[in-house]
């Protein structure tokens, strides 16, 4: 999947899932549940609404807080990761996923000033 | 001789006074007001009858004071008003008085008056008149009794009396209440209480609570000290009726309170409170609202009663003050029917508590206002909120508001573009500044910018200042080891360092070269003047490295801008008053909102 990571991942919410799907995006949101198996989780975004995020390897730490998830968005709308981050809440300033919610509805309702597309051959 | 209007006493007693009456002046006295202006009580004599319980109106003091009123003076009464005291005794004011015969033309007493007795007989009255029935501040008082009446929100028709409650006592209005009378008992409603204050000081520690209580005449502040407080803290309930008794009153300090009393009242040893069944005619609140619209012909800092339907409401934040302590705060946009917004703060519990759905009316009865933002207000401890209060008004703006209110947006007074700290936060980007040619004008102009620093002049960013306390100008080396301040005009064997920094700070459309001077360049480098003085001539790349790390950081400056003229060169100069942090929620939000407006202005 070396070369999901390479062409461009917008930033998505729950509601634009359907929109992308079978591309790489990235997914911010907080951690609800963790499947027993740590294979699954689910996520809220800024708007409250849910998705669940796959992984390839069980998990091998505690998952909680504000996560980044960086993958492609399956059929069935859940999202299959390739990688993720934990964005820590116990420094520095606290992430509003709120706000981030906002900025993220901004950059898709002006696309002309975020042109995000790389070039795949780039 | 000249005549006397025989009889003018007698009828300025039963308060069938006329104008233009000749009395003559029996006997004058002054009576200390304390913080007050003196007043003067005056002694007149008709000629069949002395009276007196006459009192010179203030503004003619300077009557008494320049020996134009003595005792013996023949005087035309031209105008007076009467008050009446609840317990029957009637006070003249002497508002227009002419001297027609000056005291010295006047032999002695003309006639022989005896003193004017009313219907319960008080005895005799002497000539100097007895400590016990002082005067009264009676002019003040009319206008107070009227503004409650206008104020009133009670259900009865207003009196001035109320009725007295079957017992022994007798009730006299708050509007009434003065510092010379201590032998009352009111009957009052209590409008807001406040929590208990402690404090701790060299003098020792004490207590007290406040509280304001209102009646169908006006309203007034009551203060409770450490033994009142655990008499009555616990008696008292807001939204309660009480006959009070035997506070101490004193000037008011209106610097604190909205409320319209020149006085104030201290509980003491001697009060008395009791719980009154009978309440329903006293009013529940006393408030002088403001149109939000006028608030910006206010002050700042004034204390004012405001009420409006609440359109919005924030979400709370938590803040942690300077003394560490932590409190939530809530902000809400207030309308009204001048169709002005302004924002409202709340604090504590209060803020927590609100519930803002369904866009309540909310009154405040003593806001702050403040000119963060041009116009705002916030709640202090001492002010009252009302969440759609059985008021009047309230239920108008609630007409108005569900009739063409809702959907109006309402122009706000309070600027919405972030609010970092007091002030108003006027935020341009770099090239905003050029092409609005801030300052140009005569006077500075200020701006607030997110900005990099690109470049900082390492070369001459120190230089060597007086060494004394107050003083930051540059010194002369006089080469013997001795250093001369010219302003100071003093010779010290050393200086202290300190900085001006030439900084160049771009952002994404322009760049600006600024002044820092010691603070705010002391922010930039992270490093104080002291120690930079010395790394630089110790160790060159460590104070190198200073400037290297401070470069490319990106802070919120607060600018000034000044066109200043130089040997027929006119500059731009902009000088460094304050550098903060980003605070990048700030940022996003404002970013966002700015985002969306223009996109809505399209």
């Amino acid at each position: 999947m070396a070369s999901l990571l390479d062409a461009s991942k917008p930033r998505i919410n729950c509601s634009m899932l359907s929109q992308h799907i079978g591309r790489g995006v990235c997914f911010v949101g907080r951690v609800e549940k963790v499947h027993p198996t740590g294979k699954t989780f689910s996520v809220s975004d800024g708007e409250g609404k849910s998705a669940t995020v796959e992984l390839n390897e069980p998990l091998e730490e505690e998952l909680s807080g504000i996560v980044e998830v960086i993958g492609m968005v399956s059929s069935k709308g859940v999202i299959t990761t390739t990688t993720y981050n934990i964005l820590r809440e116990d420094k520095g300033i606290p992430f509003d996923l709120e706000l981030y919610n906002e900025a993220l509805k901004v950059i898709h309702d002006f696309p002309q000033h975020y042109p995000f597309e790389v070039a795949a051959s780039g | 001789m000249t005549k006397l209007s025989e009889g003018t006493i007698e009828a300025l007693s039963n308060g069938t006074g006329v104008n233009d009456a000749v009395l003559q002046l029996v006997n004058i006295r002054k009576l200390d007001g304390g913080n007050g202006p003196s007043r003067f009580r005056v002694m007149m004599s008709d000629g069949r009858h002395t009276l007196s319980s006459f009192m010179l109106s203030t503004q003619l003091n300077h009557m008494a004071e320049e020996n134009i009123l003595a005792p013996n003076c023949i005087c035309n009464l031209k105008r007076h008003v009467t008050n009446i005291l609840k317990d029957g005794r009637r006070v003249v004011i002497i508002l227009e008085i002419d001297v027609i015969k000056p005291a010295k033309d006047v032999a002695g007493r003309i006639g022989d008056p005896t003193p004017y007795t009313e219907g319960q007989s008080k005895g005799p009255q002497s000539a100097p008149v007895p400590e016990n029935r002082p005067p009264l501040q009676p002019q003040n008082r009319n206008e107070a009794v009227n503004r409650g009446l206008n104020r009133d929100f009670g259900k009865k028709a207003p009196s001035v009396m109320p009725n007295t409650p079957g017992g022994s006592s007798k009730v006299v209005p708050i509007a009434s209440l003065n510092p010379y009378q201590s032998k009352w008992t009111i009957r009052a409603r209590v409008t807001n209480k406040s929590s208990i204050r402690t404090w701790s000081n060299s003098r020792g520690d004490g207590k007290l609570f406040s509280m304001e209580i209102v009646d169908e005449s006006g309203e007034i502040r009551v203060t409770g000290f450490n033994q009142e407080v655990d008499k009555f803290y616990s008696l008292i309930e807001a939204g309660k009726v009480y006959y009070i008794s035997k506070g101490s009153l004193k000037l008011a300090n209106k610097q604190y309170t909205s409320v319209k009393n020149d006085y104030e009242m201290t509980l003491n040893g001697e009060s008395t409170i009791i719980p009154c069944e009978d309440s329903c005619d006293v009013p529940m609140v006393q408030c002088d609202f403001v149109s939000i619209g006028d608030l910006e012909n206010r002050d700042k800092d004034a204390i004012v009663d405001v009420i409006g339907v609440c359109k919005s409401v924030d979400d709370i934040s938590r803040l942690t003050t300077k003394s560490n302590r932590e409190v939530s705060k809530r902000t809400l946009s207030l309308m009204d029917m001048s169709g002005k917004v302004v924002t409202v703060t709340l604090w504590g519990e209060e803020a927590e508590k609100f519930d803002g759905s369904s866009q309540p009316v909310v009154a405040i009865k003593g806001a702050k206002l403040s000119d963060f933002g041009g116009r705002s207000l916030s709640a202090s401890f001492s002010s009252t909120l009302m969440i759609n209060p059985d008021i009047p008004e309230a239920y108008k703006l609630r007409g108005w508001y569900d009739k063409e209110g809702h959907a109006m947006d309402g122009q706000s007074l309070t600027e919405v573009k972030g609010g970092s700290g007091g002030g108003n936060t006027n935020w341009k980007s770099l090239s905003d500044v050029k092409t609005e040619h801030l300052g140009h004008g005569d006077k500075a102009d200020y701006y607030t910018c997110v900005a990099t620093i690109v470049f900082l002049r390492k070369e001459n960013c120190l230089y060597q200042a007086c060494p004394s306390q107050d003083c930051n100008k540059k010194v002369v080396d006089q080469q013997n080891g001795m250093f001369r301040c010219e302003k100071c005009d003093k010779e010290f064997p050393n200086f202290k360092h300190r900085l001006i920094l030439s900084a160049n700070i771009a952002d994404y459309g322009d760049n600006q070269w600024v002044t820092c001077f010691q603070e705010s360049a002391e922010a930039i480098l992270g490093q104080n003047a002291a120690y930079l003085g010395q790394l630089k001539d110790s160790n060159e790349a460590a104070f190198d490295e200073v400037f290297q790390h401070a470069n490319f950081n990106t802070f919120v400056f607060r600018n000034r801008v000044k066109l200043e003229t130089y040997n027929d060169e006119s500059r731009i100069k902009a000088t460094v008053m304050d550098v903060k942090p980003v605070d990048h929620k700030e940022y996003s939000k404002r970013l966002i909102l700015n985002i969306r407006k223009l996109a809505a202005n399209h």
